[in-house]
């Protein structure tokens, strides 16, 4: 009755594949929220955690110098942690145009 | 000769390639261009004669080209600005490129029309790029009169990367806004319609795709499927730097394939002739390009794939040596300067690494006889990969400093899952547009892929050894 051709039937299989997996992950989300991390990608590959960070892999993002990462640095010791991203700008070096760039780049865990 | 294109376009960047060793006058080689083209012409009946000359003829084009490309006309921007000028312009002109919001300031490139300095104003032209510290709704054709200080680009250090990467698309200049008042919009439009409709409707698929995607698998959708690359956080990009898979991230000739294939599709299932079908095609890998910002990639798969559905039509055997040297001739002709963009340069290696190195690799491990599908389909990839890397080792490693052994194995991994990856956004995109409650379904296998992809790459950059910068 009907004559796929050989393209049809792929496209045809991939959609429903694709339907088919939807479904399973949508129903699997609801039921369990662990799963709902995993289907989407966490902050930290994405994001650098400011409360983790060394020294080296601060300086190597080449958004601030050594000098001002050891700064960052100095003042999350002093603080122990930082508690929000706009505590960066209470450290010397850090205006409103360079803490719009570190923003995009850290988050706080 | 089968491969007569070829010789000529290697002859071509020869002669581009020779403008940075020597100085010869522009009027002399047009001399000498002009007796070697007389010469062919008249006397050039026995094959190797005729050979030489026009092989000789494309050197003097392309140093002729590349020389021409240094000269500005009289009207230029850049002739009206002297070094280190802190003076006010008035500068008159429309937009040419879609205005993008990124590192907190909109960009975007005004082609001036007329210039204003105390009081005398003068016709003009050329192009300025544009940096205002806010955002603006602000679009592809709109009219613009921008008053501010003229500076060059800068540089960084002893590196003058920037400013040439600049000066090939022919932009001396960089007019920064820092208060709205600087800018008066007028009503006039003046782009042409089509391109206007593209970017319109980049913007609008890049809402389709932010409308069911988080923002970093968005980020990562749009760049392979509209080539956007603006949202990729940071970790993500250098991630794949060192992974030596950043071009998954990038419109390349895979994406454009996928959209002749679903268009080809689509147009088989209408019951549409074949030459009807290879036209609306061919019309449509065209859109594509203006879609997603015609970037030497895409310009290059775009033109290749457009030989390619020519050949269709005519009925002729595809080459893929000429139709790879029709792309680079078609970009090299309007601006040679691109010869030395590391982007271009890539594009190209790459294709050409595969087309030559994979061939021979495969007939080297007797791949024709393997017998397991799976087996062969994984070495396959792993010989692609292998021949890409090859081909781009050394222009990655003097540019960007970095081997990344580790490459062939991601790619590997990392590629089948970017190919299912754009699939689905392609479908996803389809779907958002058509049908937007169907679309959340596949919006969530998408999410998952591109999460597999990015956990993937971070475990692979932290085996030892995977990358190393010197």
């Amino acid at each position: 009755m009907l004559n796929f051709t050989p393209e049809e039937r792929k496209v045809t299989l991939f959609l429903l594949g694709l339907i088919l997996c939807g479904l399973v992950l949508n129903n699997l989300v609801k039921v369990n929220c662990r799963i709902e991390r995993m289907v989407y990608p966490p902050i930290q590959l994405a994001k650098l955690n400011l409360n983790k960070i060394s020294l080296t892999e601060l300086a190597a993002t080449k958004c601030v110098s050594v000098e001002l990462a050891r700064r960052i640095l100095e003042y999350r010791n002093l603080r122990k942690e930082f508690s929000s991203l706009e505590e960066l700008k209470e450290v010397k070096g850090i205006g409103e145009h360079r803490y719009g760039k570190l923003k995009e780049l850290f988050f706080i865990e | 000769m089968k491969r007569l294109l070829v010789i000529l376009a290697v002859f071509y960047c020869l002669g581009i390639i020779l403008v940075g060793w020597t100085y010869i006058n522009f009027w002399i080689i047009t001399a000498i261009a002009i007796v070697v083209f007389v010469v062919a012409t008249l006397w050039g009946r026995k094959n190797w004669i005729f050979l030489i000359l026009v092989v000789f003829l494309a050197l003097l084009v392309g140093y002729l080209s590349m020389r021409n490309s240094w000269v500005l006309s009289n009207c230029h921007i850049r002739k009206f600005v002297s070094y280190k000028d802190n003076s006010l312009y008035w500068l008159n002109g429309c937009i040419v490129s879609q205005p993008e919001f990124k590192n907190n300031n909109l960009w975007f490139i005004l082609r001036v029309r007329q210039i204003q300095s105390d009081k005398i104003r003068y016709k003009c032209c050329g192009e300025v790029l544009i940096k205002m510290d806010f955002e603006q709704e602000l679009n592809y054709g709109d009219n613009l009169t921008l008053m501010g200080n003229l500076n060059r680009p800068p540089s960084f250090g002893r590196s003058q990367g920037y400013r040439d990467f600049l000066a090939r698309q022919g932009i001396y200049l960089i007019m920064p806004i820092k208060d709205r008042r600087q800018i008066i919009r007028q009503d006039k439009f003046d782009g042409v319609g089509l391109i206007r409709g593209c970017f319109w409707l980049r913007v609008y698929l890049e809402q389709v795709i932010s409308r069911h995607l988080p923002a970093l698998p968005a980020s990562i959708l749009a760049a392979m499927v509209l080539g956007q690359k603006r949202n990729i956080p940071w970790l993500v990009n250098n991630s794949m730097v060192k992974s030596g898979t950043v071009h998954i991230l990038v419109v390349s000739g895979f994406n454009v394939g996928i959209v002749a294939f679903i268009i080809n599709l689509l147009l088989k299932i209408l019951r549409l002739g074949r030459k009807a079908r290879i036209v609306l095609t061919a019309i449509c890998l065209i859109i594509y390009c203006l879609i997603t910002g015609a970037t030497n990639p895409v310009i290059r798969a775009t033109v290749m794939g457009l030989v390619f559905l020519a050949a269709y039509f005519l009925k002729r055997e595809p080459d893929i040596y000429n139709s790879l040297v029709t792309a680079a001739l078609f970009i090299l002709m309007i601006n040679p300067r691109q010869l030395f963009d590391i982007g271009f340069q890539l594009s190209f290696i790459s294709v050409l690494a595969i087309v030559y190195f994979y061939p021979k690799l495969k007939t080297l491990v007797h791949l024709e006889v393997w017998r397991n599908k799976v087996l062969k389909f994984l070495a396959e990839g792993c010989l692609v990969s292998f021949s890409a890397w090859l081909g781009t080792l050394v222009i990655i490693a003097l540019n960007f400093r970095i081997i990344a052994p580790v490459t062939v194995l991601a790619n590997i991994l990392i590629v089948p899952l970017a190919t299912l990856i754009t699939l689905c956004g392609f479908t996803l995109v389809l779907f958002g547009l058509i049908y937007p409650d169907l679309a959340h379904f596949f919006s969530l296998p998408t999410a998952a892929l591109i999460t597999m992809l990015l956990n993937i790459n971070a475990a692979l950059i932290k085996l030892p050894y995977a990358y190393i910068y010197f």
